[in-house]
């Protein structure tokens, strides 16, 4: 049976049984090592191990039958123990040690002699059984004989041997059509039927045919979905992509090499070479690589119509009116007026247009007759001119002019003998402004008579910056930056009277004026212009410039306009009626602009900068409402000389001619005529 | 869910509505990165810009229409059906189930995009107007190597071949070619088909290496339109000649890589019926091919086609006869002039020239040509042969009857359509810069100095010889060019005048800045003329002229003050890149100085 068993296990195991044998041998052989007493009949053991190996220790038993126990319990007894009858094994008598030595010695087989203990006797191995042990020790089976690695030899038969595995009988559906192919087979077969199986290869069709039939129906051939927009064509090649182009388009070495230095994606992603023949030329290496760039564009890129504008610049810019029609307007330079000494500062130009007075850093007021450019007068005040107003009003020749840090109101004695005379009236207070208030505060000004020039000066608490006059020429206006809430100040000169109505201020005030019919008022702060209404006391407009710091300001005649410069070269014009923010912000000038001015009758307006020029324009403001002022640049004025980087310091317009005065750093005042 | 379901928080409208991005879009149509990819590609749907992006300016953005274009089509269902046959032959490998794998094999899921061709092109003319990158990416795979093994099939590459062949021959036979150029990247072509301008590049005829930097899906599913596309425009336009398509080659010519010779000989063999040459071509073939067992019934097979496919043609040529002779009047000159540029030469190419390009060009414009190797119509010591096409240093044995000229005089004669000088091209001799003909010369503002000063002059000649032909167009062009220059001399007059006019006005301001009166003026005006050479004169002329100078200058910057930031931003772009053209044509023309110089100095 068990050698049954064994032939039917796979064939490996057939070789692990075949190693197996040998070994269970050697293992008997060991056993009848150990326990082996006798040692004299090896044969007979030898035997014995191969008839019946497990039996093997019961038989040749020792011959005491204590078992294991400690052989100290019988250390102090005359026995060691008990033979299989149950007589006591007297213990041999003990020899002495030199006794047992000497015998030692004269035996020359002592070496193979064991003292068995537990038997009390001496087993003296035999010559083979030291020959096992010392192979043992050395790690090799104890027989010398023995085949580790025998060929294996199948000791069953099959052939011939009709003995069944399993004696069961055949079950039925051995014998009964199956099932499950059947209904396989159904499945099939209805497959193939329905033609769902095919088995002959598809009938290959025409590829290609008549796709665009006639194209005669237009409407039908429309693509349908989304606009398309085709894809940029790639660009066609210069002359420089030819394989022999001219000399100038090879780039020298050097031009190369200049372009290592260049950002990634300015390189030229193309660098022209010259090859002598057309069989020399290479294979192009990017070609596969250029290829499918074009795909990854065509299908990665975005798409978005885009109008090229292929234009003349010119055509982007507004379309002017022709200048001849605006005409006439300031244009060349007619006069100089040369006398000064130092910068001027400010002009004025009489009501009449007959004089000019113009104030300079040199310490002299002058004033000239225009037609001739001669000085009537040279007036030294001895002190920086920073502005200076003639009265509008024809009747009173007084100029005021700020000086140093007052205000001086002087006649300038132009008139005939009974203007002269009014205006000496004019010109003389009564009683000083005392010099403290009656709250024992310091009065912002004090009328003061001066004697030199037989005027008044109007001593400000603080330093006077820019003075202004009514139309009417009796008020007048002085701002004094400084001042905080006592900054601009308004005068009467005919009742020698100060006020300061505006206290509250959003910013240092840089100019104010009047409006030139209404009772209105315009402070302009760095960054904001208020327009104030006299009567109501009130704020009714704040224009935001938007510029950094506004320099000067200027009312249209009409007084619904507003121009404002600013120090960072804008101009802006405001409509008052439109809104409170610029209608046209004019970036003219690279530097200050440190004056605009309107014209009192023609549709004029100036500017004048630091960078030495003065912009006229043609400012028309139409008396319909719906109708936006026209603003066209006319002509840019040049001709003043920087000096210390100023350029020309004022600008104003004659009353009635078309003409502008400049006044320039470098101590001249120039007329520009049509 | 009603149909009207929209989730919460999804915009009605706006960008946020009509645009998503691509990621939104492949999640959209529950379909791989890849299918999308090539979904895109076949239907030509391409990302678009909106206005907004909602989402974030790195991200690409879909039209949601375009996707909802894409979410009908068949073609994501026949997408599916592909990966799930390749799942279940892959399963019935797995499970050893050999005669399920094979069957499944034998009937792949195929689709077809003739359908798409007609939607993305509606009309045919839409077709030809986007052929210019299908041209160059089928010529492109041409040139590749077909290897097996490589990651493009054998099969497509000889695809490609024989459809750019069968393109080349249609626009060779109906000289509709127009330009050619060569450059380092290869040789590029532009024809003209139904009025459309089609250019297209062909690398040279050299091995190309498969690089590694490029995605092969990517381009083979662009080749995969572009094959069936150029398939029926091919079918479309041999339809319009009277030629059968697809066509059958002599093979013999194929096997030699002769593919463009044996297509035209096709396309005129389906001319002219029961060409005896072909027919003993053929036999002498099948004489040859009687060894080889297998092959021959092929070409048998081929034969009775072939044979079966020419008394078909017979009437149909005849009609065409009659057609091509009525044609021929209504052709514009420009065709006829391409026709007959080549007309009674006959070329001969050497072993070095590139033999595809020249057997294209040559007989676009009415040439006759030869090759050295088998196949060839006729040997290399034919006496009729005008041209011989060499590029060697040297050429060792000469035929005086013929001229040896370079290939680059072949490009240059059709770029001008004129018979150039063979002087310039003579074998040993470098040639002449080959200039580029897509070059507006004028709109760059640089004329390279071999176009100014040879081919000009020759192009004018050979106007004067055609002039005085009668012909009608000729005669149109003639008037055109007699209006034009008329009414250049009436512009070039007002001109004048306007200048007469300034100058006096300047002449005027003068006086003025002179301060001299008009009655003065009037007196110096008669004077002015006696003494016209004053240096005072001249003076005062420069001053005026500064001032004239600063009077423009002046007016430019006043009309700038007025320009809105977004304008005057514009006007800077221009002139940055008016700046940059003017600087390019200065870096040539100093190359040019410098090049020219060193020359003389060499020459001394």
């Amino acid at each position: 049976m068990g050698h049954a068993n064994e032939d039917l296990r796979p064939d490996n195991n057939d070789g692990l049984s075949s190693d197996n044998e040998p070994w269970s041998e050697q293992d008997d052989d060991e056993g009848s090592l150990s326990f082996d007493d006798s040692g004299s009949d090896d044969s007979d053991e030898d035997e014995a191990v191969a008839g019946e190996s497990d039996s093997s220790e019961d038989e040749v038993g020792p011959r005491n039958t204590v078992g294991q126990v400690p052989l100290e319990w019988y250390k102090d007894e005359e026995h060691i123990g008990y033979d299989i009858d149950g007589r006591k094994i007297k213990k041999r008598d003990r020899e002495g040690r030199i006794e047992q030595y000497l015998r030692n010695a004269d035996d020359a087989k002592n070496w193979r002699k064991i003292y068995d203990v537990y038997n009390d006797e001496e087993v003296q191995i035999t010559k083979d059984e030291a020959k096992i042990i010392s192979r043992l020790l050395k790690g090799k089976t104890p027989h010398a004989n023995v085949d580790p690695y025998p060929d294996y030899v199948d000791w069953f038969e099959y052939d011939g041997k009709g003995h069944p595995l399993s004696n069961a009988p055949e079950p039925k559906r051995r014998f009964v059509p199956s099932k499950w192919e059947q209904k396989k087979v159904v499945k099939l077969v209805r497959a193939i039927r329905n033609g769902w199986i095919k088995f002959d290869k598809p009938k290959e069709e025409p590829n290609y045919y008549l796709l665009w039939g006639d194209e005669t129906d237009t409407a039908d051939n429309k693509r349908e979905g989304l606009s398309y927009i085709p894809a940029p064509k790639p660009n066609l090649p210069g002359h420089e992509e030819s394989y022999n182009p001219s000399v100038e388009y090879i780039p020298t070495q050097e031009e190369i090499d200049s372009y290592q230095l260049m950002y990634e994606e300015d390189r030229p992603k193309f660098i022209p070479r010259r090859f002598e023949t057309l069989r020399s030329v290479p294979a192009y290496e990017k070609a596969l690589r250029e290829g499918f760039d074009r795909c990854l564009d065509l299908y990665l890129c975005p798409r978005t119509r885009k109008k090229r504008i292929n234009v003349d610049p010119e055509s982007l810019k507004p379309k002017l009116p022709s200048k001849k029609d605006l005409r006439p307007y300031p244009r060349t330079c007619y006069l100089e007026f040369k006398g000064h000494n130092g910068p001027v500062k400010s002009l004025s130009v009489e009501a009449t247009g007959q004089w000019i007075a113009s104030g300079s850093s040199d310490g002299t007021i002058r004033v000239w007759e225009v037609e001739t450019g001669r000085c009537l007068k040279v007036l030294n005040v001895g002190a920086d001119v920073h502005d200076i107003a003639w009265n509008p009003s024809p009747e009173r020749p007084i100029l005021a002019a700020i000086v140093g840090h007052d205000l001086l109101l002087l006649d300038a004695e132009v008139g005939d003998e009974e203007t002269k005379m009014r205006t000496k009236e004019l010109l003389c207070v009564d009683e000083p402004t005392p010099e403290d208030d009656a709250d024992g505060k310091k009065p912002a000004v004090r009328w003061v008579k001066h004697e030199k020039f037989d005027g008044i000066t109007l001593i400000h608490h603080k330093a006077v910056k820019t003075v202004e006059w009514h139309s009417k020429g009796d008020y007048f206006t002085t701002v004094v930056p400084t001042g905080e809430s006592r900054a601009v100040l308004l005068h009467q000169l005919s009742k020698k009277r100060s006020h300061h109505p505006f206290r509250k201020l959003p910013g240092l005030p840089v100019a104010a004026t009047f409006h030139p019919t209404q009772k209105m008022f315009f402070v302009a702060t760095k960054k904001f212009v208020q327009v104030y209404d006299l009567q109501k006391a009130e704020v009714v407009k704040k224009l935001e410039s938007g510029l950094r710091e506004i320099s000067s300001i200027s009312i249209h005649p009409g007084g619904d306009n507003v121009i404002v410069g600013s120090k960072d070269g804008k101009l802006c014009w405001f409509d008052t009626d439109l809104s409170t923010k610029p209608y046209k912000m004019l970036k003219t000038h690279k530097k200050d602009i440190t004056s605009v001015t309107f014209h009192r009758r023609y549709p004029l307006f100036a500017s004048s900068s630091e960078d030495c020029t003065a912009y006229v324009f043609h400012g028309m403001v139409y008396s319909d409402l719906n109708q936006n002022p026209l603003i066209v640049p006319l002509e840019i004025l040049r001709g003043h000389l920087s000096l210390d980087r100023r350029g020309v310091l004022d600008c104003k317009f004659h009353p009635r001619q078309p003409w502008l005065f400049t006044a320039g750093a470098d101590s001249v005042i120039r007329l520009y005529c049509e | 869910m009603p149909k009207h379901y929209r989730p919460a928080g999804k915009k009605k409208e706006g960008n946020a509505a009509k645009y998503i991005t691509r990621t939104k879009a492949v999640s959209y149509l529950q379909i791989s990165l890849a299918v999308f990819r090539k979904l895109c590609i076949l239907k030509g749907v391409f990302p678009r810009e909106p206005k907004k992006k909602v989402e974030g300016n790195h991200k690409t953005y879909y039209h949601m229409k375009d996707i909802a274009f894409l979410a009908h089509d068949p073609l994501i269902e026949k997408f599916r059906e592909i990966k799930v046959h390749r799942k279940k032959v892959k399963k019935a490998i797995a499970k050893k189930n050999r005669d399920l794998a094979d069957r499944l094999l034998n009937r792949p899921p195929t689709y077809k995009l003739d359908r798409l061709i007609i939607e993305r092109y509606p009309t045919f003319v839409d077709a030809l107007r986007d052929l210019d990158d299908c041209l160059t990416m089928v010529h492109l795979f041409a040139a590749l190597p077909a290897v097996e093994g490589e990651r493009v099939q054998v099969q497509r590459i000889h695809n490609c071949r024989r459809l750019s062949h069968e393109w080349q021959a249609y626009i060779s036979r109906t000289n509709a070619l127009r330009k050619t150029f060569i450059s380092v990247k290869g040789i590029y072509y532009q024809a003209e088909v139904q009025g459309q301008k089609i250019t297209w590049l062909t690398p040279h005829a050299l091995q190309q290496v498969l690089t590694d930097d490029v995605d092969f899906n990517v381009m083979l599913t662009f080749l995969e339109f572009y094959e069936t596309l150029l398939g029926f425009i091919n079918f479309k336009l041999y339809h319009s000649i009277n030629v059968n398509y697809p066509p059958i080659l002599d093979p013999r010519l194929e096997a030699l890589a002769a593919e463009l010779y044996a297509l035209s000989r096709y396309m005129s063999s389906g001319r002219l019926p029961g060409n005896p040459e072909t027919n003993g071509l053929i036999k002498d073939k099948e004489t040859e091919n009687n060894e080889e067992g297998s092959k021959t019934v092929e070409s048998e097979l081929r034969l009775a086609q072939l044979q079966h496919q020419l008394p078909a043609n017979e009437p149909g040529t005849l009609m065409h006869l009659v057609e091509e002779s009525t044609a021929d009047d209504t052709e514009d000159s420009t065709v006829k002039e391409c026709r007959s540029l080549f007309k009674n030469l006959k070329f001969y190419l050497s072993r070095e020239v590139p033999r595809e390009s020249l057997l294209f060009i040559i007989p676009a414009f009415g040439g006759t040509v030869s090759w050295e190797g088998e196949g060839a119509p006729f040997d290399e010591t034919d006496q009729d042969i005008t041209h011989q096409i060499v590029d060697r240093p040297t050429q060792s044995h000469v035929f005086l009857s013929r001229e040896y000229v370079q290939p680059q005089w072949v490009f240059d004669c059709v770029n001008n359509c004129i018979v150039l000088p063979t002087e310039y091209y003579v074998v040993g001799r470098v040639p002449p810069p080959h200039l580029s003909p897509f070059v507006d010369n004028d709109e760059v503002g640089y004329t390279p100095e071999f176009e100014e000063k040879i081919l000009k002059r020759l192009r004018a000649a050979s106007k004067d010889k055609v002039l005085p032909l009668p012909g009608l167009g000729d005669e149109d062009q003639d008037n055109s060019m007699v209006d034009a220059r008329s009414e250049y001399n009436e512009v070039a007059e007002k001109k004048r005048k306007l200048d007469m006019l300034e100058k006096q006005y300047h002449e005027e301001l003068k006086m003025e800045i002179e301060g001299e009166t008009f009655s003065s003026l009037a007196n110096k005006k008669g004077d002015n003329p006696t003494h016209a050479v004053d240096n005072d004169a001249h003076a005062a002329n420069d001053q005026v002229d500064d001032l004239v100078e600063q009077a423009k200058k002046d007016e430019a910057e006043m009309s700038k003050s007025f320009v809105s930031n977004k304008t005057e931003g514009l006007i800077r772009a221009i002139e940055i890149n008016k700046e940059r053209k003017r600087s390019n044509v200065e870096l040539l023309k100093e190359r040019k100085r410098k090049a020219s110089s060193s020359a003389s100095a060499k020459r001394k």
